[in-house]
């Protein structure tokens, strides 16, 4: 099994607009996805269950370790990061031709993803890297069985629920729910420190990064003026937002 | 010709809201930038298509087995044939704009893929600057935008609902075309659907968001919140702390490991206002936030603030509206 891990800034990272909005500043605190780290916990779970490994892939431009050694601590096999100064900024067909590639010279019955991650939100890379590799693809998962090779799996639909088989090798994304990412051992986390992770470029895996969209710049979320603020009995409360509503803001 | 495709959509019985939103965008931006604007509409969406008479230049509705009932794998086979063959047609596309939708998440990075075409998510609005096209996408839960140059390449763009206006002029003579997929076997089979609670406004399309949290004081007076939003004719959401506690589905949660809204209006009751929370719903053009402490931060991203109690605004707000 192979689980695609990426390394993000932590949520509570703090994000700014540089003065001439060329760039983003974002404080250095980095994790593994959200997501992922779901990802990596069905995995694990699967490996129990199936005795397969599982072996986490990142891919970026000397970024990738943490989120790594987070997968390794809380018990993956192996890890690789594809690393390469093309991978900076790059687009998601780039990432997902080296995680492919990587997938694909490694081995896999199964590649399980997070069903987005939570800096770009852009949920992209995932099936993208399925349609590279020829194989099928079931997104935002949350219910997740095994049997041979056929995986059984279900999800959320806007009218309620579906359950689905798919033959493997197939790329899974997963959704919240699907399982509870466990908090790594003290040894599991030492470990994890010691291991020294692979690492290759896309040259070696024979994979072509493609110029990303281009840039144009970044913008600050307008920013909301301060709350008009409505005080007094629940009634009169009622009555005064509702002209508001109507007069002031036109959304009724 | 043509510079916009737009990839129509239905859902129970129309094409979704964002179709004609983003039909309504390409007119616009045909219009200023020049260029055609084309529909695409795949299998039983396609018996629709007299719904898209004058909202484009041309409408090719693609048919064929393996589009009905929806699969990934036909949908992704035909889409990508059918962009591939366009430019034969006269109608190189610049952009390709979807509506957010589960279908498009899937569908659309495959395409993109399978072209090697540019794919762009979470969209929130594409204008004209200058004679130069650009594309504006929320990153890091909302707390900057990026601005994007659409140049050469193709861009598969998903917009998301409430994107733009769907008023746009239309009357265009519009010219009704059919090309056929390739034969696609699905490698994916539906065993079983449910359905779930019933739903009549979609959270994610919703005009009008009413949404509780942990102040809502539990599951017996979440009437409160549905009564308001079926006033308004919208749906209700939670906060996370009342999905973790069972009281409510994860498909109705809001924020950051739940949905993404933007309405029109929306609603915040008895909901502190965690960042978490905030990046589900900060795109939403008025927010009221309704809490009985003073100092929680959801007033902070708030337009209109009450400080009190939920359970006792709501209704008396529901009666107000209803008066109208
Ligand atoms: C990785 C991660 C992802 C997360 N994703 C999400 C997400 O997607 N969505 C989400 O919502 N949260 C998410 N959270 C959780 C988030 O941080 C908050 O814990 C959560 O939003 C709090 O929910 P709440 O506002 O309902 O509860 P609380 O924070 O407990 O707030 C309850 C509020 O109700 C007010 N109140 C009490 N009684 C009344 C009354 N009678 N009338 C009016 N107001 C009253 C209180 O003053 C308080 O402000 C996430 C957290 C993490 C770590």
């Amino acid at each position: 099994m192979v689980v695609l891990a990426k390394e993000v800034p932590d949520l509570e990272a703090m994000v700014k607009v540089t003065a001439d909005g060329g760039a983003l500043e974002v404080e250095k605190r980095r994790g593994l996805n959200f997501f992922d780290e779901i990802a990596v916990e069905a995995a694990l779970k699967l490996e129990q269950s199936a005795g397969a490994s599982v072996l986490a892939v990142s891919a970026g431009a000397g970024t990738g370790i943490e989120a790594l050694r987070r997968a390794l601590a809380m018990g993956s096999d192996a890890a690789l990061l594809v690393d390469d100064p093309a991978l900076e900024h790059a687009d998601s067909l780039t990432v997902a031709r080296a995680l492919a590639a990587a997938a694909r010279r490694e081995g896999f019955d199964l590649v399980l993803a997070g069903k987005q991650a939570t800096d770009d939100e852009a949920g992209l890379v995932g099936p993208m890297v399925a349609e590279l590799l020829g194989v099928p693809c079931v997104t935002n998962i949350i219910g997740l069985q095994v049997e041979g090779d056929i995986a059984r799996v279900t999800r959320e639909t806007e009218a309620g629920r579906e359950t689905l088989s798919v033959a493997l090798p197939a790329v899974l994304t997963v959704e919240k729910g699907l399982a509870e990412p466990r908090v790594p051992a003290v040894m599991g986390v030492m470990k994890a420190m010691k291991a020294q992770i692979p690492r290759v470029t896309l040259a070696e895996l024979g994979a072509e990064a493609q110029p990303p969209l281009t840039l144009a710049g970044y913008a600050t979320a307008p920013a909301r003026p301060p709350a008009k603020m409505l005080e007094g009995e629940p009634a009169t409360v009622a009555v005064e937002l509702a002209r508001l509503l109507k007069e002031e803001a036109k959304v009724l | 010709m043509s510079r916009f495709v737009v990839i129509a959509e239905a859902r129970d019985g129309d094409y979704r809201p964002s179709t004609y939103e983003l039909l309504a965008q390409a007119r616009r931006l045909a219009g200023s930038l020049g260029g055609e604007v084309a529909a695409l509409t795949l299998g039983d969406d396609a018996g629709l298509r007299d719904r898209l008479s004058g909202l484009a230049h041309r409408v090719i509705s693609i048919g064929g087995a393996g589009l009905a009932p929806y699969s990934a794998d036909g949908w992704v086979a035909a889409l990508g044939s059918a962009l591939d063959a366009l430019p034969a047609r006269g109608a190189a596309p610049q952009v390709i704009l979807f509506g957010e939708s589960p279908r498009t998440r899937e569908v659309l990075p495959r395409v993109a893929a399978r072209l090697g075409a540019y794919a762009a998510t979470n969209a929130v609005d594409l204008f004209e600057d200058g004679g130069r096209l650009l594309l504006r996408r929320p990153v890091y839960g909302g707390k900057a935008y990026a601005v994007h140059e659409i140049g050469a390449g193709r861009v598969l763009a998903a917009f998301r609902p409430h994107a733009f206006g769907a008023d746009a002029p239309a009357g265009l003579p519009t010219a009704f075309e059919e090309v056929a997929a390739p034969a696609t076997e699905s490698r994916v089979t539906v065993l079983s659907s449910e359905a779930g609670a019933a739903r009549t406004v979609d959270l994610t399309e919703a005009n009008v968001v009413v949404a509780g949290g942990r102040g809502m004081k539990g599951p017996d007076n979440f009437h409160l919140l549905q009564e308001l939003a079926d006033a308004l004719e919208g749906a209700v959401g939670y906060s996370r702390a009342v999905v973790d506690a069972g009281q409510a589905e994860h498909a109705q949660q809001v924020g950051k490991s739940g949905k993404t809204v933007s309405p029109t209006l929306y609603v915040a009751a008895g909901i502190s206002g965690a960042i978490h929370h905030i990046m589900g719903m900060d795109t939403a053009k008025v927010v009221v936030a309704i809490n009985t402490d003073p100092s929680a931060p959801i007033f902070g991203y708030a337009d209109y603030g009450i400080v009190g109690d939920a359970l006792q605004v709501l209704p008396a707000l529901t009666e107000e509206i209803r008066r109208g």
